[in-house]
């Protein structure tokens, strides 16, 4: 079966919850470009025209991925929408593989549309799906409980939006103003306001961890991060798509919350 | 990563067979018939009329028009259509040909840094990611869609279906206004309605070629055609031809390149534009002598009208 992701992280799990029944191609998947910038090439335009299944991030992350495939109607194609499995609507949060209870739900949507296409081998797909849930998430899955019950209620910083569906499902508390975190990862300037409160919840180790996006790296960004580092609070670099790029989803988030685990753990001599 | 779709040998049949294969590329090719024959029919007169200015201001009015589309949470077409048909409006009581030229050129400029300015307002105040703004500006063709190419070619048929009803009295008008107003042609009416046709025309072609670049298939090709002949119709239909080879080139080259549609088609008709100004400038140096940058620096239109003017205006 052949498969298109918009995003790299969406193609590492359907790629593995297909086995060597699927060939998947993602689409943005270079971890020194911008995602929220992509322009589609031809080439991305002829892999969604010959595609059994797409999977795109929607929630206006990927606004492209939906003209592609209104632009190549085919009959019988399944589309996977993880915004929509959400109920995330453009202009909400696009940071759903950020958020381990949507990642969940695409799991469980890619698991449901592989068996739908090819009903023969569904067993084969079901069982892959169990278990990429029982080995191939579960550090994933630890990490996120063990600092749960170790630093939920800690406060942290963080660059932009991208961070905080992870800070919730973890129960950490971000402090930085809501209004900056959608202004970095939305591409606009944050207000004077928002920027001297982010300053000063450094300054004044009001954040025990700050944590950013390197891939979305904006003047202010790097502003507040050399501060950071300036006054001593532990950073936590995150990238917005998996680094090295041939990495897969589960390794790559596995290795950010370890970061950030240990980061916590200076942070409060834990 | 691409897979590399061209082969190494140059199997021109089997490459313009593979363009029909994908749905996307048919729409595009489409969509780009419609967009090309109905801007070099307009362009034409945009030339003749001296209205470039114009039309640009038209085309950056539809940036606003998309952003605040997206800002309403509609389609950005419509923002096209609106913000355009909007510009036009305003652009109306401004236009007209006379010794207010000046006062023209300022009006339009002011209309034109007034809608940038709501553009980038409609940007800034819209939540969430304002995909594609390099597609807004510089066109992408893979993503057009059945309904897309239907209204393209309706628009366009409606364009040229009101040229050929008009077009004899628009091109009086525009020649020699106060010898068509004496006849009795309604010079302020047409000079209205033509800004509305342009305005339809550049919001149609501003989805394929970007805000930025409309020029390259409104103005380009009939400048080029005005270099070669000053007859209308032979003229439009040159303009049409060489709409229609940049348009067809240009996808086919973007295509099987990693290089995007709009610096094709640009630098196609582009290229066009030059060989035929060099054209015109042999031709003239033979028949008058005349050095040819000299020529070169005349701007484009027919040369006996380019003459008179020049008389008229030093007089």
């Amino acid at each position: 079966m052949s498969v298109v992701a918009a995003e790299s992280f969406w193609g590492s799990i359907a790629s593995q919850l297909g086995g060597d029944r699927v060939r998947v191609r993602s689409v943005v998947s270079n971890p020194a470009a911008d995602p929220h910038d992509y322009e589609p090439t031809p080439a991305d335009a002829r892999a969604f025209a010959g595609a059994q299944v797409a999977v795109v991030n929607g929630a206006g992350y990927d606004p492209w991925a939906p003209r592609l495939l209104a632009a190549n109607p085919a009959r019988g194609r399944a589309v996977v929408n993880v915004g929509e499995l959400a109920g995330v609507r453009a202009g909400g949060n696009p940071h759903l593989w950020y958020s381990p209870a949507n990642v969940e739900r695409a799991i469980a949507a890619i698991t449901t549309a592989y068996s739908r296409l090819d009903p023969r081998h569904a067993t084969y797909y079901v069982s892959l799906g169990r278990r990429y849930a029982s080995q191939g998430l579960r550090s994933y899955r630890s990490l996120i409980a063990d600092i749960r019950r170790r630093f939920a209620g800690t406060p942290v910083g963080a660059s932009e939006s991208i961070f905080s569906p992870l800070a919730r499902a973890i129960g950490l508390r971000l402090l930085t103003p809501q209004r900056l975190l959608d202004a970095i990862s939305e591409g606009t300037d944050p207000t004077a306001a928002d920027k001297s409160t982010a300053d000063r919840q450094i300054a004044s180790h009001a954040i025990s961890v700050w944590v950013y996006n390197r891939q979305n790296a904006t003047p202010d960004v790097r502003r507040l991060t050399d501060a950071a580092r300036r006054d001593g609070v532990p950073i936590v670099t995150i990238t917005e798509t998996p680094v090295p790029a041939s990495a897969s989803f589960q390794a790559w988030q596995t290795l950010q919350l370890e970061a950030l685990r240990a980061a916590l753990e200076r942070a409060t001599r834990r | 990563m691409p897979e590399p779709v061209a082969a190494a040998t140059l199997d021109i049949p089997g490459r313009v067979r593979e363009l029909f294969t994908y749905h996307f590329m048919v729409n595009a090719l489409a969509a780009g018939t419609a967009v090309a024959v109905m801007a070099a029919i307009v362009g034409w007169f945009v030339v003749v009329r001296r209205q470039v200015f114009a039309g640009h201001t038209l085309s950056l009015v539809a940036f606003p028009g998309a952003a605040g589309a997206a800002l309403a949470g509609l389609p950005a077409a419509s923002g096209y259509y609106a913000a355009c048909g909007l510009g036009a409006v305003a652009l109306a009581p401004a236009s007209r040909s006379g010794p207010s030229r000046g006062a023209e050129t300022a009006a339009i400029g002011t209309v034109q840094a007034f809608a940038l300015g709501c553009g980038f307002l409609f940007a800034s105040l819209y939540h969430g990611l304002l995909g594609g703004v390099a597609a807004l500006l510089f066109g992408s063709f893979v993503g057009i869609d059945d309904g897309q190419v239907l209204t393209l070619f309706a628009v366009a048929a409606l364009a040229i279906a009101l040229i050929g009803i008009a077009g004899r009295p628009l091109l009086f008008a525009s020649l020699d206004p106060e010898g068509a107003a004496a006849a009795g042609v309604p010079v302020r009416a047409l000079g209205a309605a033509f800004l509305l046709l342009l305005a339809l025309a550049v919001a149609a072609t501003a989805q394929i070629t970007g805000a930025l670049l409309v020029f390259t298939l409104l103005v380009t090709p009939a400048a080029t055609a005005q270099a070669l002949t000053s007859r209308p119709v032979a003229g439009m239909l040159v303009a049409v031809a060489l709409a229609l080879i940049v348009t067809w080139l240009g996808l086919a080259f973007a295509y099987f390149s990693p290089w995007p549609v709009g610096f094709w088609i640009t630098s196609l008709s582009f290229g066009f534009f030059v060989l035929a100004r060099v054209w015109r400038a042999r031709r003239a140096r033979s028949a008058c002598g005349t050095s040819p940058t000299r020529r070169l620096m005349l701007p484009p239109g027919p040369p006996k009208r380019r003459r008179r003017r020049t008389r008229e205006g030093g007089a």
